[in-house]
């Protein structure tokens, strides 16, 4: 065990070590943006095996432990009358195994009917309540508002909506007056997307700066580690990499 | 004219990957000191700054940390501000973590922010707590702080002296890239709370009724907003050296939406010069 705990220390755990894996992981996955190769896919599959991992060590640790196998050890050792909740709904839960059974698979729905009533029973009137805040909110005295802005940000608001809606009204042909409104519709949605858009972009560009960062902070690592990803890249396609070929009997 | 036209419209995709690639990344080194422009606080970031400036020593603060390190780069520097101008306003700070992988980047970043100057003396249990992951969805959790705070949890501690309940919070912050700030304001009316967040740039338009309504006191936005509340720290006295990680990222996003801003101009000009020539 000792052993075992030096070796994780002078390996995973040292920080030099750590910028290498680091640096390298990062560039392995950038390699897709040239193209797919075996880099990449084990520096993904790394990454999936790692985050699966720790996932369910933590979820072991501070939930399966704490609140299901201590206190059915605890029921064993000495049972209250309370321990009878903690059972039922042990039961209840591991009902949802039935699912890989085709005809059993009914036995799990009692579990899903209280998830779904709880659900629908907590959500649905704070949804309305919230729909209400927010239409409240709208319906104030239009000129008593404190800025030109808005005033002007109110109309939009209100006619944006009413238009954005009329776009999606097909009852009727859009021409005229409703063709002209659901065009200033589409017009509004459109920059809706837009804007979700661009924010969509700058938000990935951020994450991606983190990494920059990384790489930046330790280029004399990231400038070895990108020579060493490049030859690779360079012999393997030169040399090993072999287009697959497609033909009609495959394929079916 | 034709042959430029032609050569772009062929431009293989992967030019375009580097060019970005290089516009996040130079910018780090030195030479591209002249990007870094000044950019002024939107009312959003200002408020919650202001919020958390006006509590009293000693009032409890809600932090609620739902992010894993997939978005460390957007939120990190924002919960490292928040907490740290709670540190200086010698305010509690109680970290809850809705996520379980986002526990060990949180004890990352408080052993850091120990580690820096003129926050040596904080400790866990008495300026501020971390209360782990519950199995439970947010609103069971939130129906149970009402009813008893510290049991909730199964933590003690010096830190919980006169809280009993969630009503004690004076104010909550809740950080995460995805819908998750939704959970807290759906009960909001009901339990009455003030509230601030801190949320992705992908997220942040989703979040700008809240704030219109006044559910939200205010909101951080993305990197900028991070780089925000960074300046309006250091403007308050806090130490620039510790305090620039969001800033030092600015000037990649500004050489980024540069490039990007050229290869949409090129791409227009292309679509309406050969709608023009096929017209003629």
């Amino acid at each position: 065990m000792d052993l075992l705990n030096s070796l994780i220390d002078n390996t995973i755990m040292n920080p030099t070590v750590q910028i290498w894996m680091s640096v390298f992981f990062t560039l392995m996955m950038l390699s897709f943006l040239y193209r797919d190769n075996p880099l990449y896919k084990f520096g993904e599959h790394t990454f999936l095996g790692v985050s699966l991992g720790y996932f369910w060590f933590r979820m072991w640790e501070i939930t399966i432990v704490p609140y299901l196998i201590r206190p059915v050890k605890d029921a064993f050792l000495d049972f209250q009358s309370f321990d009878l909740v903690m059972i039922f709904w042990l039961a209840m839960g591991s009902t949802l195994f039935f699912r890989f059974s085709r005809k059993k698979a009914w036995v799990a729905n009692y579990y899903f009917a209280f998830i779904f009533a709880y659900f629908a029973g907590y959500i649905i009137p704070v949804y309305v309540q919230l729909l209400f805040i927010q239409a409240s909110n709208m319906m104030q005295p239009i000129f008593q508002l404190p800025t030109f802005f808005e005033i002007t940000k109110w109309i939009v608001i209100i006619f944006g909506t009413f238009a954005g809606l009329m776009y999606f009204f097909f009852s009727k042909p859009h021409k005229g007056l409703l063709g002209k409104t659901a065009r200033v519709g589409i017009i509004i949605l459109m920059i809706n997307f837009g804007a979700s858009f661009g924010a969509t972009v700058m938000g990935r560009i951020a994450l991606f700066i983190g990494r920059a960062q990384v790489l930046a902070d330790n280029w004399q690592v990231s400038v070895i580690a990108a020579l060493f990803i490049i030859t690779f890249l360079f012999v393997y396609f030169k040399f090993f990499y072999k287009e697959q070929e497609f033909d009609d009997e495959s394929i079916n | 004219m034709d042959t430029l036209i032609q050569k772009l419209k062929r431009i293989d995709k992967r030019w375009i990957y580097l060019m970005i690639f290089l516009s996040c990344i130079l910018p780090f080194f030195p030479g591209f000191q002249f990007l870094n422009m000044e950019f002024g606080e939107t009312k959003e970031t200002i408020a919650v700054y202001d919020n958390i400036n006006m509590l009293e020593e000693g009032d409890a603060v809600f932090v609620d940390w739902a992010f894993d390190p997939t978005l460390a780069a957007e939120l990190l520097p924002m919960v490292e501000q928040t907490v740290k101008q709670c540190f200086d306003k010698k305010l509690r700070v109680f970290i809850y973590y809705p996520v379980i992988t986002g526990m060990s980047l949180g004890e990352n970043l408080l052993e850091k922010i120990k580690g820096e100057e003129g926050y040596e003396h904080i400790e866990e249990g008495v300026h501020y707590q971390q209360l782990g992951y519950l199995p439970i969805g947010v609103d069971m959790v939130l129906f149970s702080m009402y009813s008893d705070f510290k049991g909730t949890f199964s933590k003690e501690g010096k830190i919980f002296d006169g809280i009993k309940t969630f009503a004690d919070m004076k104010y909550m912050m809740t950080f995460a890239g995805s819908a998750h700030p939704e959970s807290y304001i759906l009960l909001q009316r009901r339990f009455g709370f003030k509230m601030g967040t801190g949320v992705t740039a992908v997220m942040g338009p989703d979040f700008i009724p809240y704030l219109q309504t006044g559910q939200l006191d205010g909101m951080l936005f993305g990197l900028k907003g991070a780089a925000e509340y960074e300046n309006l720290r250091v403007k308050a006295g806090a130490d620039k050296k510790y305090n620039q990680k969001a800033n030092s990222g600015m000037a990649s996003l500004t050489l980024a939406h540069l490039v990007m801003f050229l290869f949409i101009g090129i791409g227009n000009f292309i679509f309406f010069f050969e709608k023009k020539r096929k017209k003629n």
